[in-house]
């Protein structure tokens, strides 16, 4: 049994909350998308399946609608908000990424009052830039990531991925959360208001923290991370993390037997706040030493020693991964339309009495005769889907 | 009240991942409580600032766990407590007896998480990292690069926040499951897969095709459009991200920025255009930013409606941003010295039962005396010869 099995999800969110309901239908909740007749927006992004355009292959739409059920709607006004409201009548959770105002949330709470409403939304629902307009590169940069990533002569640098969505959806799905387990001591649902921009800030490390205490600011300086302890470096083959922490000693006396790290035996080096402080001039070393290894060599002699190094790979190697494949992180899932078989992504985390579960995205209306008769005893309703 | 109520963590985890999970669930109203040794690791004042922020609302109880009897001290607190947490390497806790098979013996429906970095299984489970370390092995320190320059990364670790909040998640699930079905459980939570897991869809397309990933600076990783970066302003490391997608958005764009010629090439007159000669329109872009100031430019677009944003630092996000102000994001707390310290709170708020910063950093053993006596029923005399053994502190 899977931790959310038979809650009920409506999930309206566009790209910008798309995790959320990813997340709780890996945990088991029976997530819905709701799609406007034409087609969530998701279906237009690239890439697609072998390249070509099609709103059954893009692999945008299927990383983040994976797991959930689909059926169209369009609740913009008249009969079909009626519609969405009987929905939302047998459901949980609601999840949306409207502009503030657009979905009446009080009216779904008046009709459903255990209903939980997740509102996804670039600044929050009220405050001065409440009708400004977001992206997840100008939410990155709102809430502080941006400005520390990036090279000290170059522009700061977005992240892989679309982070700032991402910490929204895990926000909301923990708020949804936690909401419900409230629900279980007050019989009421309640609003979840999520800002992209609060949620970039809310995946910060030292920025914040470092002006409250200190009115510091801190700048992007390349590889070399804020603690001073890392740095990318590059050895024969490919680029390495070079690590300070761990065991120093053993590093040393690993340099020193192939004839390098001259001075770096220094006992004063042996304290981590000595090494932090001398960061450019051991990174340096480390380098000069790196460039005679391969990194799975260095990567391999550093973790026998109990020392974090790691290779800088593309994320494509993932799909290699021997450990990855043990532990079964990649799950094949069938498109059978498209007779193949896909490499989903699978579990953030396991737990393991409540297996993570991974599906298949649903085709545009696939579930609208199930989810309209299940949900509102009622057939797809005409002219709306 | 708050959802959490009623629920206690015991929260051995240290650095940034694992009290990034507690920290959460100590916003929803779980009581907390750290456990240390001597001299454990803290960025400074403990009470506020980066500390205070990971530590906010916990308490701390300090023992030695390298004695017996610090460690039965530490079973008797795992025995009353829901959650148990750490994030150490995978086989820290197994060896000091502390690992699930062991816990529920304590406590039969006790949720035991283990954020090591690789999880409890497979070859590489004893493997040691950190933050940056998980980020370079799942393809950010790679593909966060200008095209054709070195690789970048984070300049922090986003892998301790990524995996830290779905760990709040992890155990929130957990706590739900447990409601419904009077079981607790192990959770594995390997932080590789949890910063794994928020690659997207660049995972799927390599799955698919085979084929390499390349960095591409800040082009856009979402729907196609142009202007999509991030552009120089005027002063000293300032910049604006600028992200237009529709001829509509680009129209709009064009308008406010005043219609330049350069907004009439033929060539940025469709998406498809402007995405193919994006690297002509950004240098129109960035001379058009270089002339103001990022809040100006900011503004400007913003009321004409495009998607634009001040690439804030320190200063901007937490001294001069409205919006986080009008969200109440960072809070003033008290400590008992009668100081007030700012702490970042939970980034989500809810209606009903909002989750807030309880308190402030807890010191290091501040509330020793109170959770040995409260929750264990230890005397002061027994607990000042443990303090006297150096048992306790």
């Amino acid at each position: 049994m899977a931790a959310l099995d038979g809650l009920r999800v409506l999930d309206l969110a566009d790209e910008k909350g798309a995790l959320a309901g990813k997340l709780l239908a890996g945990l088991g909740a029976d997530v819905v998308l709701v799609e406007l007749p034409g087609g969530s927006a998701l279906r237009a992004i690239p890439p697609f399946w072998r390249g070509v355009p099609d709103p059954e292959r893009s692999l945008f739409f299927w990383f983040y609608a994976a797991g959930k059920r689909g059926i169209t709607l369009d609740w913009r006004a008249g009969r079909g908000a009626e519609v969405l409201e009987r929905l939302a009548r047998s459901a949980d959770v609601l999840i949306e990424s409207e502009r503030p105002g657009t979905i009446d949330v009080t009216r779904l709470r008046a009709v459903n009052p255990r209903l939980v409403v997740a509102s996804i939304t670039p600044f929050g629902q009220g405050g001065p830039y409440r009708e400004w307009k977001s992206s997840d590169t100008v939410a990155q940069a709102m809430g502080g990531m941006l400005y520390v990533n990036g090279h000290k002569d170059g522009p700061p640098l977005r992240s892989l991925g679309l982070q700032a969505y991402h910490q929204a959806g895990i926000f909301a799905a923990v708020g949804v959360i936690a909401a419900l387990l409230a629900r279980d001591a007050t019989g009421r649902g309640q609003h979840v208001d999520v800002s992209l921009q609060a949620a970039v800030a809310g995946a910060l490390e030292h920025v914040p923290g470092f002006w409250h205490q200190a009115g510091m600011i801190q700048h992007r300086q390349g590889t070399l991370h804020w603690t001073r302890y890392f740095k990318v470096g590059r050895c024969r083959d490919g680029w390495v993390m070079h690590c300070t922490l761990g065991d120093w000693t053993s590093l040393v006396e690993w340099m020193k037997a192939d004839g390098m790290g001259a001075g770096l035996d220094d006992p004063s080096l042996d304290d981590i706040k000595t090494r932090q402080a001398a960061a450019e001039r051991l990174f340096e070393a480390l380098d000069a030493w790196a460039a005679r290894y391969s990194v799975a060599e260095l990567v391999e002699g550093a973790q026998l020693r109990r020392i974090p190094y790691a290779a800088v790979r593309a994320p494509e190697a993932l799909l290699r991964d021997p450990h990855l494949a043990e532990r079964g992180f990649f799950v094949p899932i069938e498109h059978p339309d498209l007779g193949t078989t896909v490499p989903y992504p699978g579990a953030p985390f396991h737990l393991t009495d409540a297996p993570w579960r991974v599906a298949r995205p649903p085709r545009l209306g696939e579930h609208n005769v199930a989810v309209y008769g299940e949900l509102a005893g009622m057939a797809p309703p005409e002219g709306l889907v | 009240m708050r959802p959490l109520d009623g629920i206690r963590v015991l929260d051995f985890t240290w650095v940034v991942a694992g009290p990034v999970t507690t920290r959460i669930l100590g916003d929803l109203g779980a009581d907390v409580i750290k456990v240390e040794r001597k001299g454990s690791l803290d960025f400074g004042d403990r009470r506020g600032g980066l500390s205070g922020t990971l530590m906010r609302g916990k308490r701390s109880v300090m023992l030695d766990l390298n004695d017996p009897r610090g460690l039965d001290v530490a079973r008797q607190l795992a025995a009353v407590s829901d959650v148990v947490i750490d994030n150490f390497s995978a086989r820290v806790m197994t060896n000091l007896g502390l690992d699930y098979d062991a816990l529920r013996k304590l406590r039969a429906d006790v949720i035991c998480v283990r954020m090591t970095g690789f999880g409890l299984t497979g070859p590489d489970r004893d493997h040691v990292s950190y933050g940056p370390t998980l980020q370079a092995l799942t393809g950010y320190t790679l593909l966060m690069a200008e095209p054709g320059r070195p690789p970048a990364g984070f300049g922090y670790s986003y892998s301790d926040l990524a995996g830290g909040n779905l760990g709040a998640l992890a155990v929130l699930a957990a706590i739900w499951h447990r409601r419904r079905t009077g079981r607790g459980q192990l959770v594995d939570l390997a932080q590789l897969e949890a910063v794994a897991s928020l690659v997207g869809p660049t995972l799927l397309e390599r799955g698919t095709d085979g084929g390499t990933s390349v960095a591409r600076g800040n082009a856009s990783q979402e729907a196609p459009g142009a202007p999509y970066g991030v552009y120089p302003c005027a002063g000293d490391d300032r910049w604006l991200a600028i992200t237009v997608f529709t001829d509509a958005e680009w129209e709009t764009f064009a308008e406010a920025v005043g219609r330049p010629t350069w907004t009439r090439d033929a060539r940025f007159a469709t998406r498809d255009g402007r995405v193919k000669h994006a690297a002509d329109l950004d240098a129109h872009v960035a001379r058009w930013t270089s002339e103001r100031r990022a809040e100006d430019a900011m503004r400007l677009l913003q009321r004409a409606g495009v998607a634009a944003g001040v690439a804030a630092d320190a200063e901007d996000l937490c001294a001069k941003d409205p919006a986080l102000a009008a969200r109440g994001h960072f809070v003033d707390v008290p400590t008992p010295e009668g100081r007030t310290v700012r702490i970042d709170g939970p980034p989500f708020l809810l209606s009903e039962t909002p989750a807030h910063v309880a308190g402030p950093g807890p010191l290091l053993g501040e509330h020793t005396d109170a959770i040995l006596s409260d929750l264990l029923g230890l005397d002061p005399p027994a607990i000042a010869a443990l303090r006297a053994d150096g048992v306790v502190g």
